[in-house]
């Protein structure tokens, strides 16, 4: 139980519960929308995602300026990919929290005259601008841990005595591809944090993807999506070890 | 701004914020309705409060485990008063939450047909006996405090003695009965010297004070008006952020 104490006092581990109850919701209403007799708990279901939204937009005021002293901080990163790609996620983020913040007051009647709908498209831009530059740092991170694999001596000796059992070109090829996704394979297994974070975002993804049309899917998935990055969200604060620094 | 994130990043510290704008919200709320504001303002301001109100019960989700931790805690101290008093204290504040998580259920839609009310007052009545303990562990403190310090002319500054090293009751002096009015008076300078070198303490106090006139308003046992509840909640959320920006002024244990 001190555990869990321990974990709910942040602030951030709240959330990630409720964000996780949140789209589990929304996940369990798609599965029971089309069963008959479930319609008391369909209501409960939304009632409960609405009030975990709205009880979350509040706890997020303030957020922005969280988000806005985090670019400052990775502004001085030295490797300038990824100062480029965490500052322009972080801003994005703080750009998010702002429109975020805009949505609560709207959604509690303090602000009238303001168009939900397009508020709500910035908040889905910002969002997934977001992402794409944390999938891309991801992807940055895979390629670093690729190269540093690549000029490990035990693995090329491993790599050599694959490539000598094969001659003919198609073999070479497909010996190639296979040398890709083997030292691919075993950066992901030494870097667990990039691996948790890369799935992390691209579940994300799909929830602006959906929101702006980009990629049309269904309730489900998002509730999904959504579900699982929560998860995994969790996942690294109960195990630092498996959060992606910077 | 290094320091709000700091702050925001503690889950009571948000929630702080939000209890002194809620009950910022409440006096707000009265003193408009009181001087003739349009009705439209008083309606946002009363719908801004039961938002706040209901944001909170979801966060407070799960803090009765907090308490019940607390509570273990609490009944390993050495001195027997306040390992009864904080050890109470806390058991009732976990039921507190208890029948908060159940009111936010009902609020939420989860949980149909839910007699408010009854849960309300329930809730309530913990939040009260919680109080009470918290009070009297402070009069215990203060009453130690007094009885080790030092009277007269030959006694030193009292402001070096903390809380937790007074134990030991000093003896007390015969008095002479026609002076009552000077041994009073006497009794208050000490009482005010005492608090004046003890923060904590008296930061506790006064906390526990102003947030004892919401659940005794809410009970009807000691009724006043929104506009007062207000103000003391408002007062009593200040003093508990102070005590987060600034540790020491927290009361230990």
């Amino acid at each position: 139980m001190e555990y869990f104490v321990t974990f709910t006092n942040q602030s951030q581990g709240r959330d990630r519960i409720f964000r996780a109850a949140q789209y589990g919701s929304a996940l369990l209403i798609y599965l029971l929308k089309n069963k008959s007799g479930r319609q008391k708990l369909i209501k409960k279901l939304q009632s409960l995602e609405s009030n975990m939204s709205t009880g979350r937009k509040l706890f997020r005021l303030g957020n922005t300026v969280s988000a806005i002293n985090a670019a400052k901080r990775t502004l001085h990163l030295e490797d300038p990919v990824l100062r480029l790609c965490l500052t322009v996620a972080n801003l994005n983020r703080s750009l998010y929290f702002l429109c975020d913040n805009i949505l609560w007051a709207r959604s509690i009647g303090l602000v009238t005259n303001m168009d939900k709908e397009r508020w709500r498209v910035h908040a889905s831009r910002c969002y997934f601008v977001s992402l794409l530059m944390n999938l891309t740092r991801d992807l940055y991170g895979i390629y670093q841990a690729m190269e540093r694999e690549a000029q490990d001596k035990q693995y090329r000796q491993k790599v050599s005595q694959h490539r000598s059992d094969g001659r003919d070109v198609a073999c070479v090829a497909v010996l190639n591809l296979q040398t890709l996704l083997l030292l691919l394979y075993h950066s992901l297994r030494c870097n667990p944090s990039i691996l948790l974070d890369t799935v992390k975002n691209a579940c994300d993804l799909f929830i602006p993807m959906d929101r702006l049309g980009i990629y049309k899917t269904n309730p489900g998935v998002v509730g999904l999506c959504g579900l699982m990055s929560s998860i995994l969200g969790i996942l690294t604060l109960m195990k630092p070890s498996f959060k992606l620094k910077p | 701004m290094d320091s709000w994130v700091r702050f925001s990043s503690q889950s009571q510290a948000k929630e702080r914020l939000f209890r002194a704008a809620q009950y910022a919200c409440t006096l707000l709320g009265y003193t408009f309705q009181k001087s003739g504001a349009s009705p439209d303002l008083v309606a946002k301001i009363k719908q801004l409060e039961a938002h706040m109100s209901l944001g909170r019960k979801l966060f407070r989700l799960g803090n009765s485990a907090d308490a019940l931790e607390a509570a273990k805690r609490g009944m390993h101290l050495s001195d027997s008063v306040l390992r009864l008093c904080i050890t109470v204290a806390h058991l009732n504040r976990a039921m507190y939450f208890a029948c908060d998580n159940v009111l936010w259920a009902g609020k939420a839609g989860v949980v149909r047909k839910l007699d408010q009310d009854k849960w309300s007052q329930r809730s309530f009545r913990y939040y009260l006996f919680a109080l009470i303990m918290n009070l009297s562990r402070d009069v215990y403190e203060l009453s130690l405090l007094m009885e080790r310090e030092p009277r007269g002319p030959k006694g030193s500054s009292a402001c070096s003695s903390p809380v937790s090293e007074s134990r030991e009751a000093a003896p007390g002096s015969g008095l002479d009965p026609n002076a009552l009015p000077q041994r009073l008076r006497a009794q208050l300078l000490l009482l005010a010297t005492v608090l004046r070198c003890n923060p904590p303490l008296l930061l506790d106090l006064v906390k526990n004070t102003c947030d004892l006139f919401i659940p005794l308003d809410r009970l009807g046992l000691y009724r006043t008006n929104p506009g007062f509840v207000g103000a003391c909640g408002l007062a009593s959320s200040l003093l508990s952020i102070l005590t987060i920006i600034y540790p020491w002024l927290k009361l230990k244990p």
